[in-house]
Formats: structure tokens, sequence, C-alpha cells
């Protein structure tokens, strides 16, 4: 709902005034939904539905893009307010927070944690206009799952010592953590609900789904999560993807959406300071099969060009033999080290896969881009072609 | 194909060969193993396609033929039976073993699925004595690279020239060259890169007394010693120009106890960062100081005694290569060099003198980068 929100306040008078809105990529392409309205998720349509299927559902809607800078910055905006609120506050994602009161209870003291919720709501909603759920409770799983029992706009506390009787009526797909895989290994096992789990043997567990998986699934659904709120959520990797309006069959064609990922990763990664050993391609074909390959690298590298030559060999080696058309491409960058953490210094300056020049112009190209936009500089390889045919050096950086 | 064969020698011949068979295979016939039985001797082939091992035992041999069987199988096999003559018969693709009152038949495939190992002459190679040999491979091959990004640098540098003999092995972050004099067996120049699997092949299968001829072609190599050959095909490319990165201009020196060091670097990993095993080490008047701080673990400290009369120098190392080069320093003191904490650092072994006998080994380490 927060990308709603945010829709709305830019556009007051407009779609401010829209019931039946949604707010994602457009119809005529392959979009699909970021968020929609509680009165058009009234006719079925959820997030990631493609756009075209939810107009189907939900014709008078109103659809609108995503307000990407927009969006940020009231994230921002509300992690100020919640900063002022809590000590610890994590950012899960633009839309989603961790606060961490501990240390405060002589601080509030005679509020309840019920009313401590509805207070910090109402300071969200004064200071940035946002209306948000919380969700509240001793461990972390729980509190996220308390937000979705909130909303809309709500405040859910589930009381100490009540975790376990809280979880009893969620259906496993539904804890965070369990994915698509897990789902359908524990449902071969018929095992659907919490309730369904509650009385298997940790034992069993461990022997069904391996002794890692049965032992965290034995402990979430009691409720217990020992993952503690950190301010700095170490991120485990950096990634871009991109669903092209019309599949991509050409080579030249998919290179450039690789350029253009990659460029974009690079950015990412070092604008958190960090650099990348692994990067693993993604490619959806026509037929929806996603294939995935990954290389990791002697030395960590953080530039475009190396994150681009890695990548455009992965693409290689996954056209190898195989029709093209892919409707998807991602490149993601991931076994993280900080970019100054004890770099490895090369004997061969020339065989390494990122040389020292490669990361002074990567950094130089996002010194230009921050002060004079984003479009101040692109690869040659990004300019099409020229229309008329005339012959360009379309090649290089 | 009829043959008799005692059990140590068919066991022995196997266990040869077998170590050869890739544990992981799409082509089926790679699982098995040669057998040709000729004229009073039996040879043994097995091959990853890659390597190759060829080895030839005495046998009576009743019928000559060839046949192959599953390698692994039949080494199991010959290490159970009795020590009792052993009755190896063919029947159409399977192979029948008798021994005492043990029997068992396994089924092959037709030995023209098996690929020809690579005909190399050994009349154009040169010698080497086993023990020179097994010394350079043993001293350079650890540092080779297994990352599959430089195909090149997964291989040991060969050299034969100038009268002598060198290996070099690198993985861009480490580097470990051996140089000892060829004598008259290597006429003309060499420069081969080796897979190292090859080489473990040789260490494994050839004795340090015995001498190895060594034989090629354009794209493999053999070695063969006593009964056994050792087969592997070359990493086609030019290998890096590792002179260059070799310092000639470093000025600081350090004589350490290798024994005192490699222990002081262990205690330091423990606290080390496991992507990085990043540790510091201070060069000062009479001692060698080592640091480790690592975010969110922790840290360490460690002083040892060294001569180093330089100006004090601070440098960045990842202790799991230090410990490493240590390993295959076989004296009591290690000699390293530097120039500056960026540049790279060379290892090399303390001899008294006229002790050499005409062999330098060095190795170079790379540091990390120090942020402050």
């Amino acid at each position: 709902m927060f990308f709603v929100q945010v829709a709305r306040l830019e556009d007051p008078e407009g779609v401010g005034r829209t019931p039946l809105l949604m707010v994602g990529g457009s119809p005529s392409g392959r979009g699909v939904i970021t968020s929609a309205s509680y009165e058009v998720r009234a006719y079925g349509v959820r997030s990631g539905m493609p756009t075209a299927q939810a107009l189907r559902l939900c014709p008078e809607a109103t659809v609108v893009p995503v307000p990407r800078g927009a969006c940020a910055e009231r994230s921002r905006a509300v992690r100020s307010v919640l900063e002022e609120l809590a000590p610890v506050v994590q950012a899960a994602s633009i839309d989603e927070f961790y606060l961490d009161l501990s240390g405060m209870e002589r601080l509030l003291r005679g509020e309840s944690l019920e009313e401590t919720a509805h207070r910090i709501r109402r300071r969200v909603l004064e200071g940035t206009r946002i209306s948000v759920s919380i969700g509240g409770s001793t461990r972390k799983m729980v509190a996220k799952l308390a937000a979705g029992e909130a909303k809309p706009a709500g405040v859910h506390i589930v009381p100490p010592g009540g975790e376990a009787a809280f979880m009893r009526r969620f259906r496993l797909a539904q804890i965070p953590g369990v994915g698509p895989a897990f789902l359908s290994a524990l449902e071969a096992k018929g095992l659907s609900t919490v309730e369904d789990i509650l009385p298997v043997k940790l034992t069993w567990l461990e022997r069904w789904f391996g002794s890692t998986r049965g032992r965290w699934l034995y402990h979430r659904v009691r409720g217990e999560d020992p993952s503690p709120v950190s301010p700095g959520e170490d991120r485990k990797s950096v990634s871009s993807e991109r669903t092209f309006p019309r599949d991509l069959v050409d080579r030249a064609e998919m290179e450039r959406a690789l350029l253009d990922l990659s460029a974009s990763v690079g950015r990412g990664l070092r604008k958190r300071g960090l650099r990348a050993r692994t990067v693993t391609l993604k490619a959806r074909t026509t037929r929806f099969r996603n294939r995935t390959v990954s290389r990791t690298l002697p030395e960590p590298v953080e530039s475009d060009t190396a994150l681009f030559q890695v990548a455009r060999e992965l693409l290689a080696s996954v056209l190898e033999g195989r029709r093209p058309g892919y409707r998807l491409l991602g490149v993601s960058a991931s076994n993280l080290v900080e970019a100054e953490e004890g770099a490895q210094l090369a004997l061969f300056q020339e065989e390494a896969v990122e040389s020292e020049r490669d990361r002074i112009l990567s950094r130089a190209a996002d010194r230009l881009r921050t002060r004079f936009g984003e479009g101040a500089l692109r690869p040659g390889r990004m300019v099409e072609p020229n229309p008329r045919g005339r012959e360009e050096d379309t090649d290089g950086a | 194909m009829n043959f008799t064969i005692t059990r140590k020698n068919l066991h022995q011949g196997l266990a040869a060969v077998s170590a050869s068979i890739p544990t992981k295979t799409t082509l089926p016939v790679l699982s098995n193993i040669l057998l040709e039985a000729t004229d009073g001797q039996v040879r043994i082939s097995g091959t990853d396609l890659d390597v190759g091992v060829r080895t030839r035992t005495p046998a009576e041999v009743g019928q000559e033929g060839v046949l192959t069987a599953p390698g692994k199988k039949l080494q199991e096999i010959a290490r159970e039976l009795p020590d009792e003559p052993v009755q190896v018969t063919s029947q159409g693709d399977q192979i029948e073993l008798r021994c005492g009152r043990s029997r068992f038949k396994l089924n092959g495939l037709p030995a023209d699925d098996f690929p020809n190992l690579p005909e190399v002459s050994f009349e154009e190679g040169w010698n080497a004595p086993g023990q020179v040999l097994l010394s350079l491979v043993q001293h350079t091959a650890f540092a080779v690279s297994t990352e599959e990004s430089r195909p090149i640098l997964n291989g040991v540098l060969w050299e034969l020239k100038d009268g002598q003999m060198r290996m070099v092995a690198t993985n861009g972050h480490r580097l470990a060259k051996m140089t000892v004099p060829a004598g008259s067996s290597a006429q003309g120049g060499a420069e081969l890169i080796v897979p190292p699997a090859a080489l473990q092949q040789v260490q494994r299968l050839f004795e340090k007394e015995n001498e190895v001829h060594v034989g090629r072609d354009a794209n493999h190599l053999g070695f063969r010693s006593g009964n056994t050959e050792v087969y592997t095909r070359l990493i086609e490319g030019t290998y890096p120009n590792y002179e260059q990165v070799i310092p000639k201009d470093n000025d600081k020196w350090a004589v350490v106890d290798r024994e005192s060091f490699a222990s002081a670097v262990r205690r330091m990993a423990v606290v080390a960062s496991d992507q990085t095993h990043r540790i510091r080490i201070g060069f000062h008047q009479g001692a060698m100081r080592l640091t480790v701080l690592t975010p969110d673990l922790g840290e360490g400290e460690d002083e040892i005694e060294i001569q180093y009369e330089g100006e004090p120098l601070e440098i960045g190392f990842n202790a799991a290569y230090l410990l490493e080069v240590l390993r295959y320093m076989d004296t009591e003191e290690v000699k390293m060099g530097f120039k500056a904490p960026e540049r790279a650092a060379t290892i090399e072994p303390v001899r008294p003198d006229g002790e050499e006998g005409g062999v330098e080994y060095l190795c170079l380490v790379m540091p990390l980068r120090l942020l402050d």
C-alpha cells in the first residue's frame, strides 16, 4: 500500500481521488502490479500480477507508474521519524522497518506496547502523511506476521509468551523464509499449516528436510526467531534485472542489456563501498524457464567493465547450443567484501579481471552522474545504431 | 584373452592405474581400465582424457587379447583375494577372475571404445633424476591457480634452458619458482605448461632413486620410469612473464626462524577474516610484530625475534599464502625481502654457503593493501 499512498500524495487532485488505483508497469508491455489499493484488491488483484491481467479483473482501475524517486524520499522520511522514536531501526525494504525498543523500558513506563505502537503510528502519519501498520512482538518474525494482521492501518501486538499460540493461525506458505521449493517439499509430506507441523518431532523434520532446514522450521513454527534487529543489515547481494517489452533474440541486443544491468549493479556496489567475488546471470526464456549461471572470481570486483565482462561470458555459456529468446535478464553480485578491506594485490596486472584503471574509470563516471544526472554518461555501445543505417562506431566505453 | 598373474602384481598394477580413473564421468568407458595381454606381460591403462597412466606387469599369457573392465571394482577384488595366482579370462565383453576357490565375472566394454593414450616418443626426450623432478614438483605445484578464469595459471610452467631446469607456478597472488642444474640430460630448450594432476601422478608413482624419461609431442608430454608411464595433455598458451614480477630492487631483508614464524602466523590466522585471511606484520629492528583485527570478531597480537636492520615496515598479508609457502621451505631459517608495503615480498630458504648445490628456490607473496 506504500506505493499507492505515495502515488496519491504525489497527485492529490488526480489519482489522489481515485479509489480504484494500481501502481505498476504498463499493460501494453509486460508490466506487473507493484501495489494496488484495497478497493482494487477486492477484485482479486495482487502484487506481482501482470498489469494486463489485473485490468481484466478490474477494468475501471487507473494504473500509474511507480513514482520511484518519491517513494525513496518518503521512505527516508519515515525512517527518520522512526529513528527519533527508537534506538535501533533496521530497514528491511523500502516500506518495511524493524524497531528494537529494548532499553526504553524506563522511558516508556506507564505505556503499554500497544499504546507505544499507536503513538508511533500517529507520529509517522503526522510527520510524513504515510499511514503505517505496526506489528509488535518479542521476536522479529512474529512482529512481521503481526504487522500483516494489523493491516489495514492498524496495530497488532502479540503479548510476550503468546508467540506460539499466535503462530497457530498461519499456513506454512506465510512464514517468511519458506519459499516455493521448501513448500512443495512440505506439501509432499502433507504439511501445509503450522498446526500440521507442531506435533512432528524435531528428529523427523531434520530427517525429512535436512538438519538445518528442519531445525529452522521447528523453531519458526513455535514463534522462535533469534535474529536481532540490526541497523546495518549485512547485504548479501546487489542485483538488477529487467523484463523486456518483447523477447530478446539478438545477441548484441542482449549484451547491450547486460551492459546496462552490470552498470546498475556496479553503481549499487560502489555506492555501498562493496566489491563482489561472485557474479550471477539470470536469464528467463520465452517459456518461463530460468537459467542461472555464476562465476566466482579470484579477486572481488566493483567496476562496470569487470562485471559486464563476466556477465557477457556467462551469457555466452547460457546461449551455447540453445535457441535464444529471453524475456528477462538479471545480473547479481554476491560474495561481498568491503571495498577497501584487505584488497589482495595482484602480481600480474594485465591478468587481473579488473585493473586499477577500471575502478578509477567507474568511480569517475559515478561522480559525473551524481553531478550531471544519470544520462550524462553512457557507454558508446548503449547508443542505438543510427536508424538511417550510416555506419557509426558504437563500440567502446 | 587368457593370462595368469600373481595377486600382488595384479593389485599393484591396478592400484597404479586406478588413481587416474575419473570418479565422475559422462563417458562410461573411462571408469574402465584397458587390459592388454601380450608376450609375457599385461599392460594396464587408465585415463580421464587429460592424464593417462599405463603400467606393465609380468604375467603368464596363455592367449593374447584386449579388454576393458571396471577399474575400481577390479582393484577392490584384487585387494581382497587370497595370495594365490589369479587366472584372468575374457568371455566376449566379460572378464572372469579365478583365484583359489573365488570366482568373479564382471561386465566390460569393447576395447575399441577405450581412448588411445597419446603416442609420445621417448627417443627424442630427456632424462631427469627422480629426486630432482620430484623435488621440483613438490616445491612448486602447490602454487597453481584453481580458478577457471585463467586456464594458463592452472598449470606448472616447466622450462629447460641454459643447462637449467625450472618449474614455476602461480595463482596471480603468490608464486613459487625452483631452478636446478639440468646437467647434460636436457638437450635444447623446452617450455611446457603441465597440468598439476599429471605431476601428482608422477609424484605418486615414481621413486626418487630412479631416472625418469620424459618425451613429448606437440600437445602431449609423457613420463616413464621403471614399468610405468604417465601421459598428459599440455596446456596451450603463453605463460605470463614471471621474470618481470620478481622484484630485483628489494632492499629490506629479514631473517626469520621458519617454525616460530609459521606458528605465530597460524595463531594470528585464527582471528583473521575467513574471506581475506588478513594479518598485519610489522618489521622492526630485531623484532617482528604480528597483529590481526577483524571487525565483528576480535583482535590478536604476537611478537617474535628476527634479524632485521632496515627502516620499520608495515605490511598486510593473506595468512594462508604465507603458511603455504613456509611449509615448503625446508630450512631452519628463511629470508624475506621487501621494497614497499604494496610490492611483492620474496621468501627464500637460508642455506649455509656451499650447500645450495646450484638449487635456487624463491617464493613471492603479493601483500594485501593496508588502509591506515
